[in-house]
């Protein structure tokens, strides 16, 4: 009798204390090291997606966002599936995806070529470069707004070579291609910081052994450093892809989706048909039907990486 | 060789372009926060001027209130990543055996799924989330957000310097009699200061930059933060360049302290999470 009191006595003072249980569980569950986090990525991460698509399929306005909403079956993607504007919208961020992927590969094969031959200028400009890309997209979006104003700098430069100044925010056919370069801008730093860094991890007697050969810089480049640094070069494409079917920030700050909707990607039509015209389905449907782009883009791509990584 | 070294000379050329074409820039928004009102107005790209600091003094005036929030933002979700993303890159990066392995797979896939879904798409249902659970409109609510943003790639950026550590010591710490708590607490963390640093600057100059949560969950008149101020000159139509580009240099002011003092460790250690 007097055996069991202190054997619970003793279980009491060792689990008494918040503190200790969580530490006897921390002992044994790794899962204990986790939970904090998934809780928070479950209720703010998670579940805003399952509510995404829960959206696309019902009628959700201003006026229900809090009430109950009402079914709709697949009415959403049917309207918006017929809308030209996304469909226009969806190959504005093809052709800004595709603009982007040829500046962040051969801009950034080249660049990263320049800047991976050690100099103090070198250092410098990598210094620069990285600083641009942490830099926040607003800060950099709103340097860019006020560099191609019409008072501003660049059209003080082109008014010395030309009469007819480039409208570049104002003109819809040429506004999508002038935030698309300045988002190329941005993101160059990134895509030459990481292929210059696969590129000065080659053994450098393999790069030696095809200068011995006669060959010249570019033709080692492409013929010997090209192929090490695939593996590179597939990551960087996904990711520019996704970089791409995210970028929001340099519309939002530079043209706000115009003039009129010629910069309109899809980011962008997502985000002003929900907060603009307060048509939370309509939203909904375009970022769901936009996610599933992006999940099968990424298919061929993950498959590419897995053969890399087997071969 | 001369090939070679005339290569060399048109790199260091070719190199010193680049940095100008990334320079000019940054440059240009400095010479012009430094401008009155009417230097401004009546010659904006001229560079002979005496610099002044009256903007930023206007600014600052204007927007104290902005910069607290800023901080106040900035600083509790930094905090709260490196509390929860701590531990949660070590449940991700050590060896704990059994079936765990499995639990990770799951949990890295999840992971990338939330770092790849745009931002202005997770606004929408969030904000209906927000307001269901009564903390629209309020910072609670926002820093919420802000922290489930940036945990995934706070986690995903620590996982490797996890990894890096050797089993060994692990291995002799439990031979001494340090169980799984002591370790994490004696060897993990001391261990991923490196990490931990990067993390904290980086997640600090994200928060500090993120404007869309904010200028959309903090409820009309709000004080915003100073990035949500800059966003919000956007839609006024007299454009004040000084003001704008005062405000964007006090929107990049940590990544600026950050990368005086520690360029080089920022460099190396931002470029080895991202490879990996």
């Amino acid at each position: 009798m007097s055996a069991t009191t202190t054997a619970r006595g003793s279980t009491w003072t060792r689990t008494g204390s918040v503190g200790v249980r969580v530490r006897a569980f921390l002992e044994t569950h790794p899962v204990g090291y986790l939970t904090p986090a998934l809780l928070i990525l479950a209720a703010f991460g998670v579940y805003p997606l399952i509510v995404l698509f829960q959206m696309a399929f019902s009628d959700v306005g201003p006026t229900n966002l809090i009430g109950t909403w009402d079914f709709v079956g697949w009415s959403n993607f049917a309207s918006v599936l017929s809308s030209g504007q996304v469909w226009a919208a969806l190959l504005r961020t093809v052709a800004v995806s595709a603009a982007l992927l040829v500046s962040n590969l051969v801009l950034g094969f080249v660049v990263a070529s320049i800047l991976s031959v050690p100099s103090r200028i070198t250092t410098t400009t990598l210094a620069i470069m990285v600083f641009i890309w942490a830099l926040p997209p607003l800060v950099s979006a709103n340097a860019w707004k006020f560099l191609l104003d019409t008072s501003g700098p660049v059209d003080a430069i082109f008014a010395l070579f030309t009469q007819n100044q480039p409208q570049w925010l104002s003109s819809p056919t040429l506004a999508l291609w002038t935030v698309t370069g300045v988002i190329a801008w941005a993101a160059l730093p990134f895509s030459a910081l990481i292929l210059r860094g696969s590129m000065l991890a080659i053994p450098q007697d393999l790069i030696d052994a095809a200068a011995i050969d006669g060959a010249r810089y570019w033709r080692t480049q492409l013929a010997i450093v090209m192929p090490l640094v695939k593996p590179t070069l597939w990551i960087l494409s996904i990711f520019t892809l996704l970089y791409a079917f995210k970028s929001f920030d340099f519309f939002y700050i530079m043209t706000q989706g115009g003039p009129g909707v010629a910069t309109n990607t899809l980011p962008v039509l997502t985000y002003y048909s929900a907060f603009s015209n307060f048509d939370m389905s309509t939203g909904a449907t375009i970022a769901a039907l936009s996610m599933v782009v992006v999940a099968l883009l990424s298919i061929p791509y993950i498959r590419g990486i897995r053969r890399e990584g087997t071969e | 060789m001369t090939a070679h070294r005339h290569l060399r000379r048109t790199f260091s050329v070719l190199a010193g372009l680049l940095g100008l074409a990334y320079l000019f820039p940054l440059a240009w928004v400095v010479i012009t926060s430094l401008k009155t009102d009417g230097e401004v107005l009546h010659a904006p790209d001229s560079v002979i001027f005496t610099p002044t600091l009256s903007t930023y003094a206007a600014v600052i005036q204007s927007g104290l209130g902005a910069i607290l929030t800023s901080v106040v933002i900035a600083v509790l979700v930094t905090a709260a990543i490196l509390l929860i993303g701590i531990p949660g890159a070590f449940a991700l990066g050590h060896s704990f055996g059994g079936g765990w392995i499995r639990v990770v797979a799951v949990v890295l896939g999840i992971l990338l799924v939330l770092q790849m879904v745009p931002q202005p798409m997770t606004i929408i249902p969030l904000y209906g989330i927000l307001a269901r659970w009564h903390i629209l409109g309020t910072l609670f609510g926002l820093i919420l957000a802000d922290i489930a943003l940036l945990l995934p790639f706070a986690m995903m950026l620590l996982r490797p310097y996890v990894l890096a550590i050797p089993q060994v010591i692990y291995e002799a710490a439990r031979i001494d009699g340090a169980s799984v708590v002591r370790a994490f607490l004696s060897i993990t963390v001391p261990m991923l200061s490196n990490g931990i640093f990067i993390v904290m600057c980086v997640i600090f100059i994200s928060s500090w930059g993120e404007f869309l949560y904010a200028i959309n969950f903090l409820p009309q008149g709000a004080t915003l933060p100073v990035s949500g101020l800059l966003a919000e000159q956007n839609s006024s139509y007299v454009a004040q360049w000084n003001r704008v580009m005062a405000l964007a240099v006090l929107t990049s002011l940590p990544l600026l302290i950050v990368f005086l003092f520690t360029q080089r460790r920022l460099i190396n250690g931002l470029s080895m999470g991202a490879v990996r």
